[in-house]
């Protein structure tokens, strides 16, 4: 049901023709919610230990297919910042019988697209084509998998892509916020390196990325994922046929994060900034927690949803900001919350004061019912939107496989969220969410915000700790 | 009212997009009332040798229920049951090109201002609507029209052509939200233009650079002042001047009864009263015929970086079709001849991107002056003339070598390609993009099949004429930027 808010009618300017000043109408409730399951999938794993899933899924006749490997970042050595992602690039390059070009006009050929791309844990390679090329697809992408050429005669443009790459990333305030971010919380673990410079860059050879690959790569590691519109008998053929040589390669492996917790404070200079890029937060649990999914209820009407409270204040009252946002990153066994928000720059001390007082306030306070069947609600309607799309689908079985979860940490979501309690919303939030626990790094223009930002810390220091 | 049903082909378009920030947008859909077949459409294979898949593509069709309520309001109603999910969109027919002239990023402003509150919905209430019914939901302003979406569990469809009913009869905000969004917007122009590198390049560059009416080339953002200078009665009369039902079309695609959901649609928005709209402006840009260069310095860029762009052939023309395959071939993907030479051949950069309408929307929904347009970020050692070189190399060699018809369709196969990933993208609001925007500017959505029969429609000949035609060096503009912040 609609409240009706309490708005003077004085300070209305209503200008429609209709305007009636009648009771207000409240809205149709709407019928009963069709029944949702997830995607029925086949899965099946070859003697190497390569395991496949398979998703038959819409009409539109194209296909999605993903193999992705456990090996990113975090699988670099010491001094290896960034090889990762040179292995990636390099992969595209070409394989033992096929040239760059040749590939890119095989995917063109198919209406396609093959791409890789490198996160902190995996290497993602990724492709669509229309439907009926489907296998002809699986067949490429086991090549560049399995057959790399690693040509030297490309290397040299590819680490100067990379460091192109990485500088303008460093230009952004958001890359650097959260670059000092993650290292605050991740110090000893490749988590919390920053972006490699030119000069860690440059010191690559054919040879380390080699090693890698044969050190990193191989079919245990491997999970090939296909959705969408497809034959699941020639799809399975295709994929048993051009992936059972893979070399079975190293275990599973990643090492786990020991995330820290501490009350900091980082400012980065940005002279002139008409904005401070904020990132405030802090560990917290990772997905296979029991405290995962309220933490997340409570994450989602505190800051991570459009009307949730954090951004009401903010953006939708105040107006310091445009797009404030908070989320839960998860990392392997691992997991962080954050708040982000590019806030004006003069409002750089009352923006935190209100995201730590509605902090606060849910710690202290129980939501109502209400308030939390509302977000219970948002949160059941994302679970299917998120698994309604080929693409949202394999991330979706990805992040179980990734995170060595149950089948039953997506079969059982719905009913998991609805049993969040609203004193479970406050306790969660006390419990994890401490502002003063949390760190903080500010990006912006410091002349402007110094006395701002220590106003705010000597506030924090004074509060009162929170009780549940 | 007049309902039209249309089976055919579909074509795909490109992933271009920036407005919008939902994030996801892999999608698919499907449709109960055709499903993908191998039917009658085999004579159409047979046009395209070489082409094994037309006969599949050509069985994909969307389903299209179009007509049009007593008030002039269109409405398209597009059927999908692949998941239990349905999308209402409403297209208003006003965009950022069309503002007043002394109000520059005002259709934007005003976009924002319809979630400010209406007659039963008060600040926050259409938002929390919308989240409390398990749903997402946008707004984004475009150059010829402005959007509001809302992507909901199929059984909240009654609740939601309620709520867009609801805003569409007026609105009541009060000053205070005024203010508070116009300190919104002055934030969004912040993190999206002033405080980012390359902020604003190329898509709200290029357009105040290469156009020379008004209308196509002033800051579509807005100047901060004249967000500043906006009043209640800047908002009122845009509202009463463009948000009329006639001036508007509402789509549904997903999950749903399409007799119910016309039952609703007529309960809820029949009685909103027509208004009178004004003729759109002139828009008409004169025929360049002098090659233009911009220099405009990044205090935050540290690499310089290009940005080309040429005048389109009018939409819908012959010329219009073979741009958008030359995009295909010159353009999109890593076979693509600038791909390949400047990234590939050459390492200038490591992708360059771009399209028809890039960065705004795609090559089938605008209604103007429009252009094709590609860039990149590029090192210091490598300079401007060099890429416009190879730019201009790879447009001789199509010139002189030719297009054959085996070039033809790899385009033709890409196209399609791209137009699955458009109608699928976003649940279903990729869709709905299209519906909408071919009820508003052609009166027939139903184009969204039609539109492969146009493209296999160009022959070499005529893409050697658009070549001639709008790929001469003197139907460009080419902004450089000049980074000024250290690596």
């Amino acid at each position: 049901m609609k409240k009706i808010i309490s708005i003077s009618l004085s300070a209305l300017l209503a200008f429609s023709a209709s305007v009636a000043t009648a009771q207000q109408q409240t809205p149709p409730e709407g019928g009963t919610p069709k029944d949702f399951t997830l995607p029925a999938k086949q899965e099946f794993t070859l003697p190497n230990g390569l395991e496949a899933t398979l998703v038959p899924y819409g009409e539109v006749p194209k296909v999605t297919i993903s193999v992705i490997v456990e090996a990113g970042n975090v699988h670099e050595g010491q001094d290896q910042n960034g090889l990762a992602d040179i292995v990636g690039g390099l992969m595209e390059e070409g394989t033992t019988t096929r040239s760059a070009t040749e590939i890119a006009d095989a995917v063109a050929r198919m209406g396609g697209s093959l791409s890789i791309s490198v996160g902190p844990n995996q290497t993602y390679i990724s492709g669509d084509a229309l439907s009926e090329y489907g296998p002809e697809l699986v067949a490429l992408m086991a090549d560049v998998l399995q057959n790399p050429a690693f040509p030297a005669s490309e290397l040299e443009r590819i680490k100067n892509d990379f460091k192109r790459r990485m500088n303008l990333a460093r230009a952004q305030p958001g890359t650097q916020a959260n670059e000092k971010f993650r290292a605050a919380l991740y110090p000893n673990h490749p988590y919390g390196r920053e972006l490699p410079d030119d000069k860690q860059i440059n010191a690559f050879t054919l040879e380390q990325v080699q090693d890698f690959y044969q050190k990193q790569f191989g079919a245990k590691r491997t999970n090939v994922y296909v959705a969408g519109k497809f034959d699941s008998g020639e799809m399975k053929e295709a994929i048993t046929s051009s992936l059972s040589e893979f070399r079975a390669g190293p275990e599973s492996s990643i090492p786990v994060a020991k995330p820290v917790t501490k009350g900091d404070m980082i400012v980065i200079d940005r002279p002139g900034a008409p904005q401070s890029t904020i990132v405030l937060g802090l560990p917290v649990v990772d997905p296979a927690h029991p405290d995962y999914v309220p933490l997340n209820v409570a994450n989602s009407l505190l800051g991570g949803s459009f009307g949730s409270r954090i951004t009401s204040n903010i953006r939708e009252d105040k107006g310091y900001t445009y797009s404030p946002y908070s989320s839960i990153s998860t990392r392997y066994k691992a997991g962080d919350w954050s708040e982000s928000a590019d806030v004006t720059t003069e409002h750089t001390g009352n923006s935190l004061r209100e995201i730590v007082y509605e902090i606060n306030r849910l710690s202290k306070e129980a939501p109502s019912e209400e308030e939390l069947e509302g977000i219970q609600n948002y949160e059941a309607g994302l679970f299917v939107l998120r698994n309604s799309t080929p693409g949202g689908i394999i991330g979706q079985l990805n992040f179980l496989d990734l995170h060595d979860l149950p089948e039953s940490f997506l079969t059982n979501q719905v009913q998991n969220i609805y049993a969040v309690t609203p004193e479970q919303v406050s306790e969660t939030t006390a419990k994890y969410l401490n502002p003063k626990d949390m760190t903080l790094v500010v990006v912006g223009d410091k002349k402007q915000i110094d006395k701002q930002l220590r106003q705010f810390q000597q506030e924090l220091k004074k509060q009162a700790p929170v009780t549940q | 009212m007049t309902t039209r049903r249309i089976r055919l082909h579909v074509l795909r378009n490109f992933l271009l997009y920036a407005g919008l920030s939902l994030g996801l947008n892999l999608s698919s859909c499907s449709q109960k009332s055709a499903p993908p077949a191998i039917s009658d459409v085999q004579a159409d294979a047979s046009v395209a040798p070489g082409d094994s898949t037309s006969a599949d593509a050509a069985a994909f069709q969307i389903p299209v229920e179009y007509y049009t309520l007593d008030n002039g309001l269109k409405v398209v109603l597009s059927p999908d049951e692949t998941a239990p999910i349905v999308t209402v969109a409403v297209y208003y027919n006003i965009g950022f090109r069309n503002e007043p002239k002394d109000r520059t990023g005002f259709a934007h402003l005003f976009e924002h201002m319809m979630f400010q509150g209406s007659e039963n919905l008060g600040k926050m209430e259409f938002i929390d609507l919308v989240q409390k019914n398990g749903g997402v939901l946008n707004g984004s302003t475009r150059f010829d029209f402005t959007i509001y979406f809302d992507i909901v569990p199929a059984h909240k469809l009654e609740t939601m052509l309620w709520a867009e009913a609801d805003r569409m009869k007026g609105l009541k905000i009060t000053q205070d939200n005024l203010t508070n969004q116009q300190g919104v917007v002055k934030n969004e122009v912040k993190v999206n233009v002033l405080n980012q590198p390359y902020g604003g390049f190329p898509w709200l560059d290029m357009p105040q650079y290469a156009n020379k009416n008004w209308y196509n080339a002033h800051n579509f953002y807005g100047d901060l002042e004249d967000l500043d200078a906006a009043t209640l009665e800047d908002v009122q009369s845009f509202f009463h001047t463009f948000y009329s039902p006639n001036n508007a079309v509402l789509v549904v695609v997903g999950d749903f009864e399409p007799a119910q959901a016309k039952q609703w649609v007529q309960q809820y928005f029949a009685a909103i009263p027509s208004g009178t709209v004004p003729a759109t402006p002139n828009l008409t840009e004169p025929v360049q015929e002098k090659e233009q260069r911009f220099t405009k310095d990044d205090k935050l860029a540290n690499k310089p970086a290009l940005a080309f762009a040429y005048h389109m052939p009018v939409r819908n023309s012959p010329e219009y079709y073979a741009m958008g395959l030359l995009d295909q071939i010159l353009l999109q993907g890593n076979d693509s001849r600038l791909h390949q030479a400047l990234v590939q051949e050459r390492g200038y950069t490591g992708s360059v991107g771009g399209g028809i309408n890039a960065e705004l929307g795609n090559m089938y929904n605008y209604n103007g002056p429009m252009l094709w347009m590609g860039s990149l970020v590029h090192d210091k050692n490598v300079s401007a003339d060099s890429i416009v070189a190879v730019l201009d190399q790879e447009i001789r060699k199509l010139q002189e070598n030719g297009i054959d018809q085996e070039l033809l369709d790899l385009a033709l196969v890409k196209m399609r390609s791209s137009l699955y990933d458009q109608v699928s993208q976003m649940y279903g609001f990729g869709r709905a993009d299209l519906l909408a925007t071919f009820a508003l500017f052609d009166d027939n959505p139903a184009r969204i099949n039609e539109l492969e029969a146009e493209f296999r429609k160009v022959t070499p000949e005529l893409m050697q004429k658009t070549i001639s035609e709008y790929l001469r060096p003197t139907n460009r503009t080419v902004l450089i930027i000049n980074p000024q912040a250290q690596s």
